[in-house]
């Protein structure tokens, strides 16, 4: 895990000693709120429904047990005792007070942590795959890459004034697990024909109110290059991307007006003609640098199988179905990452108590090799799990109920706060998220369903990332009051697609068993168990799931 | 990216909402130009005078960041188009009962 050097630790520490004064003059009067929103943003703090929200950033969605500690403290001193994960593998807190979140930025500096980046039309928090060094399946590690660009974009002078937020994401593996293909520039590494690991570059993806996939603007562009050739693709944002319509002015809008050939022709232009010096040309030395923090593990030589594992499977179906749904293979034997599923019944997707946050500390700290993990599916991840502790390390989350074993399934569904917490939102989506769990109730039920993504937002923002679910589900408000907008065929991995509209929306309780008939009709005609939803729409097309979701129960 | 609330003609009663700025409470602006966060103690406004209220009301940023016209009833009660959000504003979120205002909590 990276660790703060002194430039990093003087930087957070003169962030929050400089916020703390911004809030103090705010709070005397000094400052009208049209100048000290800006500034509030670019510390991750918003005006919610009922208070104000701190994001706080986790980079590369990666924690320790001593920064989770800390996040729960935080959550106990200066909220209410929970927190939520997000689909930017960040934290929110939901009910901070403008006056302490100094007191919570100086808590933060202490764990090499902060909230920049978090808000505002800046570079974002970087995003990355959840089992990134821990993968069996990744070309190489893609956290040095992250920690790159974020060393790169931080109070980036150039970058801090963009026409509206960016986000970039990183993954090395394939299967994405990290969405690249809806971020504003997404890195896909990959080899040249010459055997050399670089980076296919994929801008102008994205979710919102106008949903894209990114196109390929570069097949391979060296990892030496990468910073400068970033570079370029800002530069031609920055100098063109609309700033007279924030509806317009995301990087996607711009790529599709100019055309992929016109906005790969500028950036190979800017591209070529940056001069020697202005050039970000990284020398081996400094990528050795940092990719020394992300060595792996001491890893202990185990045999593949545990028997230790088996015995348990054999003897508590529970948590055999738990490892069936929530392990996933690790590229040292003998080991394998536990996804902890923060979706049980009921409660709000992504949420966790400051009691689970600690538990989950703990168990990292005494099985997971210090490492815990913020999954964009908003669950968290240990990535270094011994098979054999996999059964104690059940058994530590069940009494931190923290034990759901639908990590990938029906339940685990993707929602944004919607209109329970969000000033922007305009129906709920955490009620409608819990109805359609409860449709997954029954466990044999989920696993015969197998996977499927379902993906709820409660406003056109799409942070709830509606437009890529297998079933995306879109809060609208009619005339005051809430309805939902159905979509299907979406999906966020190496085959992304935007999900299709299915036609009017439906009233609230309306969506869970119009969901179920769809799911019925699924299971009527998928080949087999293997065939995600997706597919099978991609096979037959939507109309017969179209026909279920609006037929009368 | 919006939170641009509704327009409200002058006929339609309103009162003045807005968050406390210190603590990002919701409050509602009482007669005597003071902020409650009890939704009765409010001022409803009617006619065209409620345009001098909220630009007052948006003066007192010190105390209050952002008020806006609120939709209500003439006896005060949340009604228009947003009464949904309004309402979850006022008591808390459904989800978590026991964190709003409909729980008690101060």
């Amino acid at each position: 895990m990276y660790r703060y050097d002194e430039f990093d630790e003087t930087l957070v520490r003169e962030r929050a000693k400089q916020f703390r004064g911004q809030v103090e003059r705010r709070l005397k009067g000094e400052l009208k709120e049209e100048n000290f929103k800006p500034l509030r943003l670019q510390n991750g703090v918003y005006l919610q429904l009922h208070a104000y929200m701190f994001r706080i950033a986790i980079p590369y969605g990666q924690l320790s047990a001593k920064k989770l500690r800390q996040l729960a403290m935080i959550a106990d001193k200066y909220d209410k005792g929970y927190g939520h994960f997000t689909t930017r593998q960040n934290i929110q807190f939901n009910w901070i007070k403008l006056a302490e979140i100094p007191d919570a930025l100086e808590a933060l500096a202490d764990v090499e942590m902060h909230a920049i980046q978090t808000s505002g039309n800046c570079i974002r928090n970087v995003t990355s795959d959840h089992l990134a060094g821990a993968a069996f399946d990744e070309l190489e590690d893609p956290r040095p890459w992250c920690e790159i660009i974020r060393q790169w974009s931080t109070f980036h002078p150039e970058f801090a004034h963009l026409p509206r937020k960016f986000k970039i994401a990183v993954t090395a593996a394939t299967p994405d697990r990290a969405a690249v293909k809806v971020h504003d520039i997404g890195l896909l590494m990959k080899k040249n024909e010459a055997g050399e690991a670089g980076f296919e570059v994929l801008v102008g993806g994205g979710l919102g109110r106008t949903p894209y996939i990114g196109l390929t603007i570069r097949d391979w562009v060296s990892k030496q290059d990468l910073l400068s050739y970033l570079e370029a693709n800002m530069r031609v944002y920055n100098r063109y991307g609309r700033r007279d319509n924030k509806y317009k002015a995301r990087i996607k809008i711009l790529v599709n007006e100019l055309g992929e050939a016109e906005y790969r022709r500028q950036v190979e232009e800017e591209f070529a003609n940056q001069n020697a010096w202005e050039k970000v040309v990284l020398p081996q030395e400094e990528i050795d640098r940092i990719t020394a923090y992300f060595a792996p593990p001491k890893f202990e030589t185990l045999p593949t199988k545990s028997t230790t594992l088996d015995g348990a499977i054999a003897v508590d179906r529970h948590f055999a179905r738990w490892t069936k749904n929530n392990l996933r293979a690790h590229k040292v034997p003998g080991y394998t990452a536990v996804h902890i599923a923060l979706k049980p019944q009921g409660v709000a997707p992504g949420d966790a108590s400051s009691a689970q946050m600690r538990a989950a500390a703990d168990i990292a700290e005494k099985y997971g090799l210090d490492d815990i993990r913020v999954a964009h599916e908003q669950d968290l991840v240990l990535p270094h799990v011994k098979l054999d502790d996999v059964p104690a390390v059940y058994a530590a989350l069940k009494a931190a109920d923290m034990h759901a074993s639908n990590a990938g399934l029906g339940s685990d569904i993707i929602a944004c706060p919607g209109l329970d917490y969000c000033n922007l939102s305009n129906a709920r989506s955490i009620s409608v998220a819990n109805e359609i769990q409860a449709l997954f109730a029954d466990p044999d039920f989920e696993d015969e369903v197998g996977t499927l993504h379902i993906n709820v937002s409660g406003c056109i923002n799409a942070c709830g990332h509606h437009h890529v679910g297998h079933i995306g589900i879109l809060g609208v408000d009619k005339k005051g009051e809430e309805f939902y907008q159905i979509l299907f065929g979406g999906r966020a991995d190496e085959k992304a697609t935007i999900a299709e509209i299915q036609g009017p929306g439906l009233k609230h309780e309306e969506v869970a068993p119009a969901l179920k008939r769809v799911i019925a009709r699924y299971m009527e005609l998928r080949t087999s168990k293997t065939e995600k939803l997706a597919d099978t729409m991609t096979r037959l097309g939507q109309a017969p799931f179209k026909e279920a979701l609006y037929a009368s129960a | 990216m919006s939170s641009e609330r509704p327009k409200l003609g002058p006929d339609i009663p309103k009162v003045i909402t807005g968050w406390i700025s210190a603590t990002g409470r919701v409050v509602y602006l009482t007669k005597d130009r003071d902020w409650s966060e009890n939704l009765l103690d409010a001022e409803v406004l009617t006619g065209p005078a409620a345009v001098d209220v909220l630009a007052w009301a948006s003066k007192d940023q010190t105390r209050a960041t952002d008020p806006y016209f609120m939709q209500v009833t003439p006896d005060g009660k949340v009604a228009g188009r947003e009464t949904i959000r309004e309402t979850i504003r006022a008591k808390g979120p459904t989800n978590h009962p026991m964190f709003g205002k409909q729980a008690g909590n101060n």
